[in-house]
């Protein structure tokens, strides 16, 4: 669905993005994760089609992006609906543009309202809404004509946990129905939730990408084990097994034993700091 | 999957939804609208005597559509919000994110701000005939077209002082001074006639000179009067349209970049 190829984007002295290479496939959720700078914002601005690279290519179903808008819903960073509106009005416009009409357009309010919780605040104005409700409402911008191609730039930035778990559901069933969805984010135990595969960001490229177990696969956890009067703490990538020659090697009494598996925020540092 | 977006029929109802969403926005903020028609129906009332003294013959066409240049060219502020409010709600990334070509999203915002200004032209002109006693002698599209070339002028001029400023507060302050030092020039405050020389010698400088001008023949029913003036505001309207554009089209790149 989403091919880039090589991305290069410059501002000034600034290179945001130097050979941001991705690929989506229909019904895969992708995480993009890495710091500030990294060139995340940069390439879902590029792919949906409101700035041009420098160099290297992106094609969404075959076509450029500026040609292939109808196929792209997007969610930028910030809130960018209109203050003065309703969330029904709002949806109504882009639907509009969307090319949506009538009872299309009415259903497709209707689903996507009840789907990411909205239904009560069709008639609210935007800039009468919490935080949380207006990044439902943005979401549901982006939904609302079921692109196959969703991108979302930190969807959840500072909302509640009941908006988070609402939008992960409603995202995991879009991919289930096959959109490609470009999920970026800092947040990263969301992406477990959401199932998603990763591309790791940093200084405007991707440094790792796959399967979020995978990308774990290699890295050490800890196992703790506490005698009483000294505590032991052993990094290892086979846990189980580390824990296993330390117990057959002890002879003083057990007053406890844990095991911390690596998280995708170790994952990060991980291949943040190899790269 | 929504139709294809490259047909007229899509083009004209994505025209659409974006024309029938910026009336929403103009109905839900009319404070500016508001005052530009009350203001010039209180200085025609103030102004009234003294024209009646200064111009026994012209003196309310005088009193009226130099009130409605005045006040219209304040109005300018309205497209100049307009454009920018775009930019501040960070909204314009979110209507070029559509399949929404910029034609079609500048027309939609265009239609019904060009409806405004006609709009309080036209209660401005009604006020000064109901309430005034303005005696209307052309016929009324020779008026209509010439408040549609004010208008029109307006429009570009608004847009292009969009492209130039960076907040609501620069607008504010360019529109005020500009539309009073420019209206005033023009003879809307005072006759040319009446104002110094150095002012008469710089008057044609101001389009809001070539409107009054514009405005007075068509109510008089001098076409020619009144096609002379609008051919000089529709070439302003034109090269300040153009400018607009470009720099729209730059600002607009820098926006996406």
């Amino acid at each position: 669905m989403l091919e880039a190829t090589g991305l290069v984007k410059r501002y000034g002295q600034v290179t945001a993005l130097d050979g941001f290479t991705l690929s989506v496939a229909p019904g895969e959720i992708t995480g993009l994760v890495g710091h500030n700078g990294a060139g995340k914002t940069t390439f879902t601005r590029i792919v949906a089609g409101l700035a041009a690279p420098d160099d290297g290519h992106v094609t969404i179903a075959g076509l450029a992006p500026r040609r292939a808008l109808r196929l792209i819903g997007v969610a930028p960073q910030e809130i960018s609906l209109y203050p003065a509106v309703t969330v029904g009005e709002s949806l109504r416009l882009f639907g509009g543009l969307h090319g949506l009409r009538r009872k299309r357009l009415a259903a497709a309010i209707s689903e996507v309202a009840d789907v990411l919780c909205l239904g009560g605040f069709l008639d609210k104005r935007i800039a009468s809404l919490s935080g949380g409700q207006q990044r439902r409402a943005q979401a549901a911008v982006a939904l609302l004509h079921r692109p196959p191609l969703v991108l979302l730039d930190e969807p959840t930035a500072g909302v509640d946990p009941q908006t988070r778990q609402t939008l992960i559901a409603e995202l995991r069933q879009r991919a289930a129905d096959g959109a490609a969805i470009v999920y970026t984010t800092h947040y990263l135990p969301e992406l477990a939730d959401l199932q998603a595969t990763l591309a790791v960001a940093r200084n405007g490229r991707v440094i790792a990408r796959g399967p979020a177990d995978q990308l774990l696969a290699g890295l050490p956890g800890q196992v703790t084990v506490d005698l009483g009067d000294e505590v032991l703490r052993v990094s290892a990538t086979d846990t189980a097994a580390t824990l296993a020659q330390i117990l057959t090697t002890i002879s003083k009494p057990l007053r406890g034993v844990s095991v911390t598996e690596p998280s995708l925020d170790d994952l990060y540092q991980a291949v943040a700091s190899a790269a | 999957m929504p139709h294809d977006g490259s047909s007229l029929k899509a083009s004209a109802l994505r025209l659409a939804a974006m024309t029938r969403h910026n009336l929403l926005l103009r109905r839900r903020d009319p404070a500016n609208l508001i005052t530009y028609m009350i203001l010039p129906m209180i200085g025609i009332a103030l102004f009234k005597p003294m024209f009646a003294r200064l111009m026994p013959v012209g003196g309310t066409t005088q009193d009226v559509t130099g009130e409605l240049v005045l006040t219209s060219t304040l109005a300018v502020q309205i497209v100049g919000m307009s454009l920018l409010s775009e930019r501040t709600w960070r909204t314009w990334e979110m209507l070029r994110a559509t399949p929404a070509t910029a034609a079609e999203l500048l027309t939609g915002k265009a239609v019904p701000v060009l409806a405004v200004l006609l709009l309080q032209q036209a209660v401005v002109i009604g006020y000064g005939v109901g309430v005034a006693g303005l005696t209307v002698t052309g016929p009324p599209f020779l008026l209509l077209l010439a408040m549609l070339v004010w208008s029109v002028t307006l429009l570009a001029a608004g847009s292009l002082l969009a492209t130039l400023v960076t907040s609501h507060s620069q607008l504010a302050m360019l529109t005020d001074i500009g539309a009073i030092m420019l209206s005033t020039l023009g003879g809307a405050l005072l006759p040319v006639s009446m104002m110094p020389a150095i002012a008469q010698h710089l008057a044609p400088a101001s389009p809001g000179y070539w409107a009054i001008g514009m405005l007075k023949a068509a109510v008089r029913g001098d076409a020619a009067g009144t096609l002379g003036p609008a051919a000089i505001l529709g070439g302003i309207a034109i090269a300040a349209g153009t400018i607009a554009c470009l720099r729209l089209r730059r600002g607009l790149a820098q926006l996406r970049s």
